[in-house]
């Protein structure tokens, strides 16, 4: 029982991290239609850039999670600016291609900049797990489920309460209507790209701490974020934010009962089974995409 | 005459000049080397090139070979066998090298091996560890690296002393982790220890929690953990978070116990680890003076330590590449091919000589390279605990 | 493409070894054509039905694993494990098709993903079949009756057979009824079926035929290298070729040929061009710009720049 509890915990932490990923690349997805291979680009980058802060800089760790959203932010609203709205008319492959093409950019760039060897984030937590009953969690972990926790409400908050966000599930809903209603879509477009790369390099600043910052972490981000997305069904918050505690705790388990070598198979096997039962994921309601 | 005519004639003397100094018009004796320079191992690749370099500047400062120059020619084989393939094609038909370093990973290298024996160039392999690559029958192949079997025998003697009772295995799933699981496993079992459950992780996982909670349920006395340095940290760490204790002994060479004390912290205090090298105390080296100045000149060229443990290779195959081309007496790669088993160099690591591995014929060379342990002890590299008691 | 420029490019094609200057080169063709016949099997399913399939280099990988496995365990010559590795991938190719048959858009391409992945996995993980991470060295080189094909000119008119062969297949298949429906379906799918097209009786058929045609490159992947391990199932090699069709013009015949050709000579006249720091960052951005300014892709700019038959 005590072995089941630790594997959902740290199934937990886990899928926290997966859901910030998951957010940010259902809206982008989900609104802006591109398959966006970047995303875990921008994880890697909000790693490195809190490597920097922390480790070059030495502010303290909120600060280079704020410098981490910024840069992925900031980055991000270029990316869409540059590339993405003058292929705005093109097709899904389109778009698909050239943030391939940004994702082999920016990951070699990386190499080049900071090299090959892995950099170790440092952080003020001590390094004894806290003991919770039969469970133990170190606090560097605990911590960045709590700050999860935050930036998932956060962009609840955005999305539902806020002028912006409202602009957003209009544009999502409905593009050609919202636009009747004097709703800016290519500032939509920007905002959007720009929250959801923010999102992911939150992420890598959160998790960068608690494993280790390299240039090609953000392949398989990449992979789980986009699980993380049709699981949750595209376009819903909720269905992400479920979507990836759900996968967190699939993986974990997965690889603790069943076994390790087969551990990312759990994940698969669970969305090829989720889309063969409910085609528009867990949570979404509408239709599936034609 | 101006100034001017003055600065243009003194030019013109000077590239006359330049143009008339003798022995530089030797074309430079090219090697060929294929390490992953990109892609999830690129530190370790970069390392081992960096050592090469070590070797070409030290040549060369003596003459190079016969008078001529060595030049490298790196390639980059993107931690993807296809691209090793390439990258030998191109050395070979391209860049006519006599012979190539190369190629890191076990997979790349065996992508490569075929090209070899097409063409009849030969390759001196630094770093891989798979068996069947000195069983497959290329005579092109020559290795200064230790499969698993040769790692797991330089442990035989210390098992006991390590007190190995009951051991479990962690590693990562490539050819290397499954290959060390089944050496160290085969071995442990001879001196009659009992084998525990062997747990692999994905090359890219960060999560090893999973397999830490199978461990510790175990009641083994001992975790033999084999995969790179980034991942090791992380199960340490890992480890430490779950409260796992028993003894770690890492495997492979490729843990970089500095860049773990760096990076784990107190999580590797008491580890053991199996190297190659020891450039925490190079005197203790078969060539401690050698050891010595590779460990100084790293330092010089402001590479960073926790890269010595793999750079050595670097420099090791091309000193053994140099030498047989040195013995052969041209840059044709048969006769180099044969110089190479009239090879008895000392590289950082020990001596370097061939002997003869795999099927009657078309044997493969594998040299019996120096192994070594050591310890992680008050957050430093030491002899470990049950060989220290002087 | 006017009719004299393909006849020319046939001949360029027919006679390449004579004049290229050496076996590297060669060596590249080879390679090109290799993933010639790739991108013109995805471009079945992602340019004329309009589904991406992210999971194509598990079709490729099964392609290579049957047939190198067939050649070395079970001594079968090249020929009949050419076949099984055609028949396989394609079998593998229905099993797809008819799974993914109620998904459209972003969920088909999450299902082929999770393919791709449990199926890498498998090669990685069952040893006993695949030899795992280890691989399969020493892959025999195909015989053709008494003389076996191990130089490379020999292999390189072996794939371009293959080659000519995949296009002509493309080439029936999309310029008949079946591909017909197959444009109507990607073009507007519930107008399509109105009038009587069955979407999952074509989808099911361009997925079998591109996935049979995947196995074909597989297959000759595996007995040009000699050597196949769970690397084949990478998700870059997908990857490449959803670059080659897509820049190279999907929904055209002839766009994942040029694509091919293209993104096979571009990495090696990077490995001559630039020291190994800047080669694949030079890749990205060369990319990006070319999607930038060709979003179509080559052949249809090209099309519209020299009007004719394509």
């Amino acid at each position: 029982m005590a072995e089941l509890l630790q594997h959902l915990l740290n199934g937990l932490v886990l899928g926290g991290t997966y859901a910030l990923l998951g957010i940010g690349l259902t809206l982008i997805f989900g609104l802006m239609n591109v398959v966006n291979f970047a995303h875990g680009e921008f994880y890697t980058l909000g790693a490195y850039v809190s490597f920097a802060a922390l480790a070059l800089a030495g502010v303290d760790f909120f600060a280079a999670l704020a410098a981490a959203i910024a840069a992925g932010a900031a980055l991000g609203w270029l990316c869409e600016i540059a590339l993405l709205r003058p292929l705005r008319n093109e097709s899904i492959d389109t778009t698909m291609l050239v943030m391939i093409g940004v994702w082999i950019a920016m990951q070699n760039a990386e190499l080049l900049g900071w090299g090959g060897v892995a950099k170790s984030i440092p952080h003020p937590f001590p390094t004894a797990p806290l003991v919770l009953g039969p469970v133990a969690i170190a606090p560097l972990r605990l911590f960045v489920l709590v700050l999860a926790a935050g930036l998932i409400a956060a962009s609840w908050l955005l999305i539902q309460k806020t002028k912006l966000g409202r602009a957003m599930r209009a544009t999502f809903q409905d593009r050609d209507t919202a636009a009747l209603m004097g709703v800016s879509i290519g500032r939509i477009h920007s905002a959007t790209f720009a929250f959801g790369s923010g999102l992911a390099a939150a992420a890598g600043a959160l998790l960068g701490p608690i494993f280790l910052v390299y240039p090609s972490m953000g392949d398989l981000a990449s992979l789980k974020a986009f699980s993380v997305v049709i699981l949750g069904g595209l376009g819903s918050l909720a269905g992400a934010t479920l979507g990836g505690l759900l996968l967190g705790i699939a993986e974990e388990l997965g690889a603790g009962y069943v076994s390790s070598g087969y551990r990312d198979a759990v994940g698969f096997v669970i969305i090829i089974l989720v889309l063969l039962l409910r085609p528009s994921g867990l949570f979404a309601r509408q239709e599936r995409i034609a | 005459m101006g100034k001017r005519s003055i600065v243009l004639v003194a030019l013109v003397l000077v590239a006359l000049a330049a143009l008339a100094v003798p022995g530089h018009s030797q074309s430079p004796v090219k090697i060929g080397v294929i390490e992953p320079l990109s892609g999830p191992v690129a530190a370790s690749g970069n390392y081992v090139r960096m050592g090469a370099e070590i070797a070409r500047d030290w040549l060369n400062a003596k003459g190079g070979i016969g008078g001529r120059k060595i030049e490298l020619l790196i390639e980059d084989n993107k931690s993807d066998p296809k691209e090793a393939a390439s990258a030998a094609e191109k050395l070979i038909v391209r860049d006519q090298v006599p012979a190539i370093m190369g190629a890191w990973g076990s997979s790349m290298t065996l992508a490569a091996m075929p090209k070899l024996q097409e063409y009849g160039v030969p390759m001196v392999v630094e770093t891989s560890s798979a068996a069947s690559i000195t069983k497959q029958g290329n005579p092109w192949i020559f290795r200064i690296s230790p499969p698993s079997e040769m790692e797991a025998l330089g442990l035989e003697r210390y098992v006991d002393k390590l007190g190995v009772k009951r051991a479990d295995f962690l590693a990562v799933n490539t050819d290397w982790g499954r290959g060390s699981i089944s050496a160290f496993g085969d071995m442990l079992k001879k001196k009659g220890a009992s084998v525990g459950v062997a747990e692999y992780m994905e090359q890219s996982a960060t999560d090893m929690n999973a397999q830490i909670t199978k461990i510790k349920a175990t009641g083994g006395d001992t975790l033999f953990l084999t995969t790179a340095v980034e991942q090791i940290t992380l199960v340490m760490k890992q480890a430490q978070e779950q409260r796992l204790t028993r003894k770690i002994v890492t495997t492979g060479g490729s843990s970089s116990p500095t860049q773990l004390i760096k990076q784990a912290g107190a999580a590797a205090e008491g580890s053991y680890h199996i190297v190659f090298f020891m450039p925490w105390f190079p005197e203790a080296m078969p060539d401690g003076k050698l050891a010595k100045a590779f460990v100084d000149e790293w330092a010089k060229r402001g590479h960073p330590f926790e890269g010595l443990t793999e750079g050595f290779r670097g420099h090791d195959g091309i000193a053994t590449i140099a030498e047989a081309i040195r013995i052969a007496g041209k840059d044709d790669p048969k006769a180099v091919r044969e110089a190479l088993w009239k090879v008895s160099v000392m590289g950082v690591n020990g001596p370097i000589k061939f002997e003869k591995d795999g099927p009657a014929g078309k044997e493969s060379g594998q040299s019996k390279p120096s192994i070594f342990i050591v310890q992680i002890r008050d957050g430093k590299v030491a002899l470990p605990d049950f060989l220290a008691k002087k | 493409m006017t009719r004299a420029g393909g006849w020319l490019v046939v001949v360029a094609a027919l006679t390449l070894p004579l004049w290229l200057r050496s076996p590297y080169h060669v060596h590249v063709a080879i390679m090109a054509g290799i993933f010639a016949v790739l991108a013109m099997s995805l471009n079945l399913l992602l340019g004329y039905t309009g589904q991406l399939s992210l999971g194509h280099a598990a079709f490729f990988g099964i392609g290579a694993y049957t047939s190198a496995l067939l050649t070395l365990k079970l001594e079968w010559s090249f020929w009949p494990a050419l076949a099984a590795a055609v028949g396989l991938a394609g079998a593998a190719g229905f099993l797809i098709g008819r799974l993914a048959l109620k998904l459209r858009g972003a969920y088909f391409v999450l299902v082929t993903i999770s393919f791709a992945g449990v199926i890498s996995l498998v090669s990685i993980n069952g040893i006993e079949l695949t030899n795992g991470p280890l691989g399969l060295p020493g892959v025999p080189a195909p015989e053709l009756g008494p003389w076996t094909l191990r130089t490379k000119t020999a292999y390189y008119y072996l794939v371009l057979a293959a080659v000519a062969l995949s296009y002509l297949v493309c080439r029936r298949l999309v310029r008949s009824r079946i591909g017909r429906a197959l444009v109507a379906l990607r073009e507007n799918e519930p107008l399509a079926e109105s009038v009587g097209v069955d979407a999952t009786h074509y989808l099911v058929l361009a997925a079998v035929v591109s996935a049979a045609l995947a196995g074909l490159g597989g297959s000759l992947y595996a007995h040009y290298t000699r050597f196949v391990s769970p690397e084949v199932f990478l998700f870059t090699y997908t990857v490449t070729m959803v670059i080659m069709v897509v820049a190279g013009g999907k929904g055209t015949l002839s766009g994942p040929l040029v694509g091919a050709v293209l993104f096979t000579v571009l990495p090696e006249a990077l490995r001559a061009a630039a020291s190994w720091q800047w080669q694949m960052l030079s890749y990205g951005v060369l990319l990006v710009l070319l999607v930038f300014f060709l979003p179509r892709g080559i052949v249809p700019k090209l099309a519209a720049a020299f009007p004719g038959r394509r």
